[in-house]
């Protein structure tokens, strides 16, 4: 494929690994991102981001307008859901999704109009005017997320302010056949760093580097003269050499700053905040226009498809109207994303969400299929594709045979998943899948432990009432004993009938003190008889 | 419903390829010890392949596992290969079947097969028969320019399988050389004539010590490592190990000839002598046994290099790459304990073994 002459504007570094697989780039970048005709329905996710699910306030029968919040946020993990389109809600109810889980979630499903009509906007443009709080509250209503594929709420990423320095910009679009964010820099090169600006007036002295890779000559042309327009001459194009995965958030850190976010930190920790291209126009957007996000380009490609290309497309539309778009029959496999981390769809009815960059539509033997993995002959392939340094032929021995708190020793949650592991294996094992095993295997077992802890203290606490309160009682007993033998002492020494009547008087007194001590114990025998009930419910 | 996994390409690599790359650079070795020993070494490549191959079955099908696909992952053949390369020519056929049988049965199903062995296969074939029949698994021919009855196809043949020459000849006659000596190699020659008090200057006066490191071995030794170099930049097999092997052998030699080079062989006569260059890129490289960690693997080869070097020296085989090989392999858990890289964010190299999890 064609590589760009363009020099990097800074010094790059390296990272260790990494793999070439086929681009596959050529099939979708050709052609100009195109609109598609509205489907009849689109389905809409309410858990199209990462963290909380979005809370619907739009009921069925309800007409909608295209930007109009369908759903607002759960807490500050979360965003806002626009209408993508202009049109009558007709179910809010679970449905198949685009999750790697493949289980079904809530959606909001509208029956589209074809008018496509806007709701009252309120553009921004003059983002100079607007506090901090505005700028992070507006983007938060326009439920922008990072549109690379993570899908991680932008405002809460652009929560921390201190110390931050670098803003680098995700253009290096590493994974094969994926082209979204090459053909939006073609075409809207100067929209995408306006966006960055707008995030740049969010800190003081922000550096802005574009981090791209050198297999998008018209990009990296584009960003050139977009840069030269709008007078931003200390933003730095990183031009870094095609090696997936260079666009893994870690790694194009790694390339750029050549340092590495510690372990179980963030890039803040550095000084630098990443966003993605397509971040970077959706906020441009939210401020100028004052559209919500409610669309965005998407490649559709694989060799079943006749009209490879990328398009504009709102969110909630089913994958099979874009079948029907990009003229692709019967594809073998349909996958979300990019072939090294995408996933396969359940099936073609499901709506496109924010973090759909790609759908593959791949002939039946375009990509892999399961095939018998031969045994590992710790050939260390692996290990030399692995960008984190990991050991995977290593962390595959331990997760294979359960032994998690040896994978963790090896750095098990250090794994970013990106396949160049499985992807070089001679023997073909699926390696990736083996660490997330692991993972959500090690992460059960820690939900599993906290209860148990919880459950012990509890049942240990009890251990040391029920102790406590039979000491108590041997206590009280002895007290009464004590009292009926001085009686009985002080009888002894009088003559018979005032004897009788002292005995009577103690016997009476003793009996009262032995009264005042249940009454006093009394309470907590109760607590103690509820908490077995309930423990017994439990059960 | 299933639905499959990313990632979704994979590279067209495969485990065959690989063991099918490691034969074919055998070639230029292979040639040169045709070339100087006779065509034994092929009939002892076609014996040892063919019980590979059927033990191999048989023990796939005796443990209710797929025989083809396995069969042909080619690890059985290359163990084969590699054990019949380093055998005397002339060997009875009933000791290479023996020797590969042991090294499939024994050094690799008794451990669960193929990934799971903690021994070097081909080794562990190779030592039992060094043990068990030390006179033969020694007697090599010598090399065709210094050999009074060159030894032809059919003499090999029958050599194998008979003991005796098509000509009714004893085998003790053909190893005869020009000064009327049965041979040794050149690495048993200088052992036994350093016992007998000699000092290296007069040895190597002797046909066959003459070259690098006696006539014909420097050759296949050169053979060896150009097939090696071919493995190593088709990254079939990491540099470590040979790096490391070569440089632990050269520099222990070089202690022992700086101390005293009448009585030490020189770091030159190590490197291309006896079975260097075939251990260094083809044996210690087994991946399976090898330690898999890039500093793990430097050791590893370090160590048999200077073990190699000290057993040639003062042990009482005249080499010993079989033997450092296997010790290697003891160490090879540890070794990768102890010599994890540092993962991406982390700082420094933590001692893992402190940890409380063990």
């Amino acid at each position: 494929m064609e590589r760009s002459n363009y020099k990097s504007e800074i010094p790059i570094f390296e990272f260790p690994g990494g793999i070439h697989p086929k681009e596959h780039k050529v099939e979708s970048n050709q052609t100009p991102i195109r609109d598609i005709p509205l489907p009849k329905q689109l389905v809409i996710n309410l858990k199209g981001q990462a963290g909380n699910r979005s809370l619907p306030v739009v009921n069925v029968g309800d007409t909608v307008l295209k930007g109009q919040v369908i759903a607002e946020s759960d807490g500050i993990f979360s965003t806002h859901q626009h209408a993508p389109s202009s049109g009558t809600v007709v179910a809010i109810e679970k449905r198949p999704i685009a999750h790697p889980s493949g289980l079904d979630d809530v959606c909001v499903v509208i029956e589209t109009d074809g008018k496509d009509q806007w709701c009252d906007l309120s553009p921004k443009p003059n983002t100079h005017n607007l506090q901090r709080a505005e700028i992070l509250a507006h983007i938060c209503e326009s439920g922008i997320v990072g549109l690379g594929g993570a899908s991680f709420p932008t405002h809460i990423k652009l929560k921390r302010e201190s110390g931050i320095h670098t803003l680098i910009i995700n253009a290096a679009e590493c994974e094969p056949y994926i082209t979204c964010d090459d053909r939006l820099l073609q075409e809207h090169a100067l929209e995408v760093l306006k966006g960055a600006q707008i995030i740049s007036q969010l800190y003081q002295d922000l550096t802005i580097i574009i981090g791209i890779e050198d297999n998008k000559p018209d990009a990296i042309d584009a960003l050139v003269s977009a840069r030269k327009e709008l007078g931003l001459d200390g933003a730095k194009i990183a031009v870094i050499p095609t090696k997936y995965p260079s666009g893994g958030e870690k790694q194009l850190i790694q390339l750029i700053t050549g340092k590495e976010v510690p372990h179980g930190g963030l890039p803040a920790d550095l000084g630098l905040v990443m966003h993605n291209v397509a971040t970077c126009f959706a906020i441009f957007e939210a401020f100028e226009y004052g559209k919500p996000l409610v669309s965005r380009v998407v490649t559709l490609t694989g060799e079943a498809c006749q009209k490879a290309g990328n398009y504009q497309v709102p969110f909630g539309t089913p994958v099979e109207h874009l079948m029907k778009i990009s003229e692709a029959s019967n594809p073998g496999v349909l996958v979300m994303g990019g072939p090294m981390m995408g996933f396969e769809l359940p099936n073609s009815k499901v709506g496109i969400v924010k973090a759909t960059n790609c759908i593959i539509m791949a002939a039946p033997k375009e990509l892999k299929h399961d095939h018998l993995a031969l045994p590992c002959i710790r050939c260390g392939a692996c290990m030399d594709a692995c960008p984190a340094s990991l050991l995977p032929q290593q962390l595959y021995w331990h997760a294979k045979s359960d032994e998690f708190e040896k994978a963790e020793e090896y750095d098990l949650f250090d794994c970013i998943e990106c396949g160049a592991c499985a992807y070089v294996c001679p023997s073909d094992i699926p390696l990736v899948q083996y660490y997330r095993y692991a993972k959500s295997t090690i992460r059960n077992q820690k939900v599993e432990k906290t209860k148990a802890d919880k459950a012990r203290l509890r049942h240990e606490a009890r251990q040391e009432r029920l102790e406590r309160v039979k000491r108590e009682k041997a206590e009280k007993h002895r007290k009464a004993a004590e009292a009926r033998r001085k009686a009985a002492e002080a009888a002894g020494d009088d003559d018979t009938k005032k004897s009788a009547v002292a005995a009577a008087l103690a016997r009476v007194k003793a009996k009262k003190a032995e009264q005042d001590e249940d009454s006093a114990t009394g309470s907590s025998n109760e607590t103690e008889n509820q908490e077995t009930d309930n423990k017994g419910n439990d059960a | 419903m299933s639905l499959i996994s990313s990632p979704f390409t994979k590279n067209p690599t495969s485990v065959s390829a690989l063991m099918l790359w490691v034969i074919g650079a055998t070639l230029p070795g292979l040639f040169a010890l045709v070339y100087f020993f006779g065509f034994g070494v092929i009939i002892n490549i076609i014996i040892a392949s063919v019980t590979a191959l059927v033990t191999e079955a048989l023990i796939l099908k005796t443990r209710r596992r797929p025989v083809l696909p396995i069969l042909f992952d080619g690890s059985a053949l290359v163990t084969a290969w590699l054990l019949a390369l380093a055998i005397p020519p002339l060997l009875p056929w009933w000791m290479t079947v023996i020797g590969v049988s042991f090294a499939i049965v024994f050094a690799k199903h008794v451990y669960g097969g193929l990934g799971n062995n903690l021994f070097n296969p081909a080794m562990v074939g190779y030592v039992l028969l060094l043990i068990s029949f030390p006179l033969e698994m020694t007697s090599w021919l010598p090399p065709a320019e210094l050999a009074q009855n060159p030894v032809s196809f059919m003499d090999a043949l029958s050599y194998i399988f008979t003991g005796t020459g098509f000509d009714n000849q004893s085998i003790a006659s053909t190893r005869i050389g020009v000064d009327g000596f049965t041979m040794a190699t050149p690495l048993d020659h200088v052992k036994t004539e350093l016992s007998q008090g000699y000092r290296l200057a007069e040895i190597e006066t002797h046909a066959v010590i003459n070259g690098l490191s006696g006539s014909g071995w420097q050759w296949v030794n050169l053979g060896f490592l150009a097939g090696g170099l071919v493995l190593m930049f088709r990254k079939v097999i990491g540099w470590q190990i040979p790096a490391g092997l070569l440089l632990g052998m050269v520099a222990m030699s070089f202690v022992l000839f700086a101390s005293n080079s009448d009585h030490y062989l020189s770091p030159s006569f190590h490197l291309f002598a006896g079975a260097t260059m075939l251990g260094a890129f083809f044996i210690a490289t087994d991946p399976v046994t090898a330690s898999t960690t890039p500093k793990g693997r430097w050791i590893f080869g370090l160590g048999i290099g200077i073990i190699t070097v000290l057993i040639r020296t003062f042990g009482g085989y005249p080499d010993a790459i079989a033997f450092a090989v296997l010790l290697m392999n003891m160490t090879v858990p540890m070794l990768d304990y102890y010599t994890k890289p540092k993962t991406y964010g982390h700082k420094a190299k933590r001692a893992t073994g402190d940890s409380d999890a063990d």
